[in-house]
């Protein structure tokens, strides 16, 4: 279950519009893949296909069986999460929106303790009680993380995760990212700043007309640099 | 010929004093419009559902459809229905006509259309991310629907309302299939239309005053839970 997500050959078209054109990707255990590219270059939109919410038009999976379609949507959505660049966040309590990514049934104790810890993880626990909808920007960005924490998937799949945050919530976001690798988590991250992503990058890619390229590696930002300097 | 403050006082004395008919001819009609509007909501959110999130041809003028049998007239419903339950009719060995389940028949054909529309527009409203958040985290497609059922639930009971509104003050299709029998289903609206008639204006008044007392609380409930599900406008700092 922990080992390398192999996808291959995924294709998507909007239209006449190529938007991937039959690329290959390995989620990798522990790993943080940093996927850049223009707006409107398709990280989304692979991301979505990752995440089984977007079906593809080709896509096949490695390994030594090959599943239908509808199997792959299901194979795909169980072993991905994926959080949106602005997190939604249900209507009602914190602690209700992060207890919804546990897996129904089970004994109540187990999983109030389960989502009490998630919410320290995520810094939230003094908001547990609070209307998730009133949530700040990087505070919903927790919340979203919160979730993925509990769900048992071992990728997850991020869509420009410090896009509108500032300074602390970036760096805070950027330790919890951390954990997730430390604890053997596969990350894809798409992003327009793989700057602020350089202490957890592993993999820089550049997806370019459909396309994913190896491109150079990230240096961290100009601040950090000279900081570190 | 009553003048309308003698009227008035009247039948506000009904109403303290608890007269009997008079409030047995409330229960019919709450009665009967509180079935058809329960029996009917699964079966208008489920369709409503099924519009708002799936494509499939035809959908388009299901939906024109709809929008069109919002302006059905209840004697319509009425008639058509009372063909079909008389005696002759293809329902007719049913014996159901002048009986409160052909009224709630009746309602439920009525109201069906305005609370499919009105669940219809809430659904269509709901953000793309809420149900992907829910796929996501692990929701199967029925918990998923469950769960952006429960993100526009004051939208869907406000439909609810608004269908009870509608059946409650109906007038045509009561009288055509309940038949407005004393003690079982001359209901709030055809007991006005008939005390009209008689010159008896009180009772019509009082009837009707009650239906308005009803509906206002009702709406007032629903606003009054509304407001409850929000909390101080922190986020604003």
């Amino acid at each position: 279950m922990n080992g390398t997500f192999g996808l291959r050959n995924i294709e998507l078209s909007y239209g006449a519009r190529r938007v991937l054109a039959g690329l290959d990707l390995d989620l990798l255990p522990g790993r943080c893949i940093l996927l850049c590219g223009d707006n409107g270059a398709g990280k989304s939109s692979l991301l979505r296909v990752l995440a089984g919410l977007q079906p593809a038009d080709r896509i096949t999976v490695t390994g030594p069986e090959i599943p239908s379609p509808r199997r792959v949507a299901r194979l795909l959505r169980d072993r991905t999460t994926y959080l949106h660049q602005h997190p939604y966040a249900f209507r009602g309590t914190v602690e209700r929106n992060v207890a919804y990514a546990l897996p129904r049934g089970g004994e109540r104790v187990g999983r109030q303790a389960r989502v009490e810890e998630a919410l320290s993880w995520a810094g939230l626990d003094h908001l547990a009680k609070d209307d998730a909808t009133r949530l700040s920007g990087g505070e919903r960005q927790r919340l979203a993380l919160a979730r993925a924490r509990l769900r048992p998937s071992p990728f997850l799949l991020l869509d420009e995760p410090t896009a509108n945050l500032d300074g602390p919530s970036r760096s805070r976001t950027l330790e919890l990212l951390h954990t997730f690798l430390e604890e053997g988590r596969g990350l894809v991250v798409a992003t327009h700043d793989p700057a602020h992503f350089a202490p957890v990058c592993d993999i820089h890619l550049r997806l370019e007309g459909g396309r994913l390229r190896l491109a150079p590696p990230v240096s961290p930002p100009l601040d950090r640099a000279v900081e570190a300097g | 010929m009553e003048s309308l403050s003698q009227s008035g006082l009247e039948a506000l004395r009904l109403l303290v004093t608890g007269d009997r008919t008079l409030w047995e001819i409330v229960g019919v009609s709450f009665r009967v419009s509180l079935t058809a509007v329960l029996a009917c909501a699964p079966l208008a959110v489920a369709f409503a559902a099924l519009l708002a999130f799936r494509r499939f041809p035809g959908r388009q003028a299901v939906l024109a459809v709809l929008n069109t049998l919002l302006s059905l007239p209840a004697v319509v419903v009425g008639l058509s229905l009372y063909l079909v339950l008389s005696r002759h009719g293809p329902l007719g060995e049913w014996q159901l006509l002048f009986t409160q389940t052909a009224m709630v028949l009746g309602q439920m054909v009525l109201c069906f259309p305005l609370i499919t529309a009105m669940c219809h527009a809430a659904l269509q409203e709901t953000d793309p991310r809420a149900w992907e958040t829910a796929r996501t985290l692990g929701a199967g497609p029925l918990r998923a629907v469950l769960t952006l059922l429960g993100e526009v639930r004051f939208a869907l009971l406000g439909a609810l309302i608004a269908g009870l509104g509608r059946v409650v003050a109906e007038v045509g299709s009561a009288m055509m299939l309940g038949g407005n029998i004393l003690g079982y289903t001359r209901n709030i609206t055809t007991a006005i239309a008939l005390e009209t008639s008689k010159g008896a204006f009180a009772q019509g008044i009082a009837l009707g005053m009650v239906l308005l007392i009803l509906a206002f609380s009702l709406n007032a409930g629903l606003h009054w839970l509304q407001g409850r599900s929000r909390l101080d406008p922190e986020y604003l700092t």
